[in-house]
């Protein structure tokens, strides 16, 4: 299972991505329970807030856009938790 | 319209001095800025203080979220206040007088609602965060992260870039999505280079015409974030990647992302206001900036304009100021036409 997340928008409009494989983590089980726990079917609408950044995050056949606003709880969450783990281990 | 030739950031500078010899020369500098006296009256004037250190109207808030996300934060500099020695502090105050000193004289427009609106800023925005945006009331701006962005106040057109997202909520209110969301973009990056334009007393031939310089570090390879003179150009680097802003409509790019590519389609009204700015020469605020002015200041634009309409309104823009075929009309249809866009 690949999570992958990808960072457009901002003032520079530079796109940016992580992407992670969940069987290669050493705490897979809780990467696992914090996938169940996100709300993919959230309708958080698009944001109009100029130059900030929109998250798109995948783990097929999910996927979902946060808008950096609302990037709060287990959303927030998870992408610390992607790039930090991408930064470690980076080429997944 | 006239504009003083003297460097705006010297006006700037003469204004808020608090030397006692210079006081009748800071109270002129204060009026130039506010009501485009030309530089020889700052000569031989009365010396007076004024009540306010700043001019009026011009209502400024620096707060610094001292590296959290948390808005507005700690107010560090308000109206008047000397400089704190904090860079990022102090370039977001100065920038935004600025911003405030182009639209005042330019345009005679007082703040960027037209209604002395106070203008805010917060500084120190999260960690290392690698950006700046409009809050919808505020601009918020980010340190960077040292190794590919520098701290996004660094750089005027940026600052000027921010405030006049804010001018658009108070006029045209472009809808941040696709190509009405790509000419709200478009409509911040070209008073943001005429902020600095302006500031720097720079031609349509000596001005640079880029977005963002300075504020990549020396290990990227690229001068700014975006140019309105050749957009697809600013950068060209190992790790980012090449510029990706189509600038004719064969290119436009569809998708999903940033907004609909909100930041990369501006890439074609950019160049379309360049083209039109540089086929009249001069100072580019004066006709061109004038007349895209005259367009969102006019109350007529949808907020779901697209390109085509927006290059309508400019043309129409240009006709009711300078007359229909005029030597302005035409350039601005030829600009269009360039970009495959039929006003």
């Amino acid at each position: 299972m690949i999570i992958t997340v990808i960072r457009s928008g901002g003032f520079a409009g530079l796109s940016r991505q992580w992407s992670i494989r969940v069987e290669e983590q050493a705490d897979e089980e809780q990467w696992r329970e914090l996938i169940d726990r996100l709300p993919w079917e959230q309708d958080l609408a698009t944001q109009d807030e100029p130059d900030r950044y929109i998250y798109r995050v995948r783990c097929a056949p999910r996927e979902a856009v946060i808008p950096e606003r609302k990037l709060t709880g287990p959303w927030r969450e998870l992408i610390h938790r992607v790039q930090e783990a991408e930064e470690k281990h980076p080429g997944t | 319209m006239r504009c003083s030739i003297v460097p705006p950031y010297l006006l700037l500078r003469i204004a808020e001095s608090q030397e006692p010899r210079l006081a009748g020369a800071a109270a002129a500098a204060r009026r130039a800025l506010l009501h485009d006296i030309p530089l020889r009256n700052l000569r031989g004037v009365a010396a007076e203080r004024p009540e306010a250190p700043g001019p009026p109207g011009l209502h400024r808030t620096i707060s610094t979220a001292d590296h959290t996300e948390t808005l507005p934060g700690r107010v560090v500099r308000a109206e008047g206040d000397g400089a704190t020695g904090d860079n990022a502090t102090d370039e977001a105050y100065d920038g935004l007088g600025h911003t405030y000193s182009f639209f005042s004289a330019a345009y005679s427009r007082a703040s960027i609602d037209n209604a002395s609106l106070p203008l805010d800023g917060t500084v120190h925005y999260g960690d290392a965060y690698d950006n700046a945006f409009w809050d919808g009331a505020r601009m918020v701006f980010g340190d960077g992260d040292g190794e590919v962005f520098n701290r996004f106040t660094l750089s005027l057109s940026v600052i000027g870039h921010e405030l006049v997202h804010g001018m658009t909520q108070y006029t045209t209110n472009l809808v941040y999505q696709g190509q009405s969301g790509a000419l709200n973009e478009s409509i911040s990056d070209v008073f943001g280079a005429l902020v600095e334009q302006y500031a720097a007393g720079h031609t349509t031939a000596t001005a640079s015409w880029l977005i963002g310089e300075g504020l990549f570090t020396d290990l990227v390879q690229g001068s700014a974030i975006r140019s309105l003179k050749a957009p697809g150009t600013a950068y060209d680097d190992d790790v980012l990647g090449k510029d990706p802003q189509p600038d004719h409509m064969d290119a436009f790019i569809t998708t999903t992302d940033d907004n609909g590519g909100v930041h990369l389609n501006s890439g074609i009204p950019n160049r379309a206001f360049y083209l039109t700015a540089s086929a009249l020469g001069g100072f580019a605020w004066e006709r061109a900036g004038q007349i895209w002015y005259d367009a969102i200041t006019a109350g007529t634009l949808p907020a779901a304009s697209d390109f085509t309409l927006f290059a309508a309104a400019t043309a129409d823009a240009a006709s009711a100021r300078f007359g229909h075929g005029s030597e302005e009309h035409r350039a601005v249809s030829r600009a269009w036409q360039s970009v495959g866009v039929d006003p």
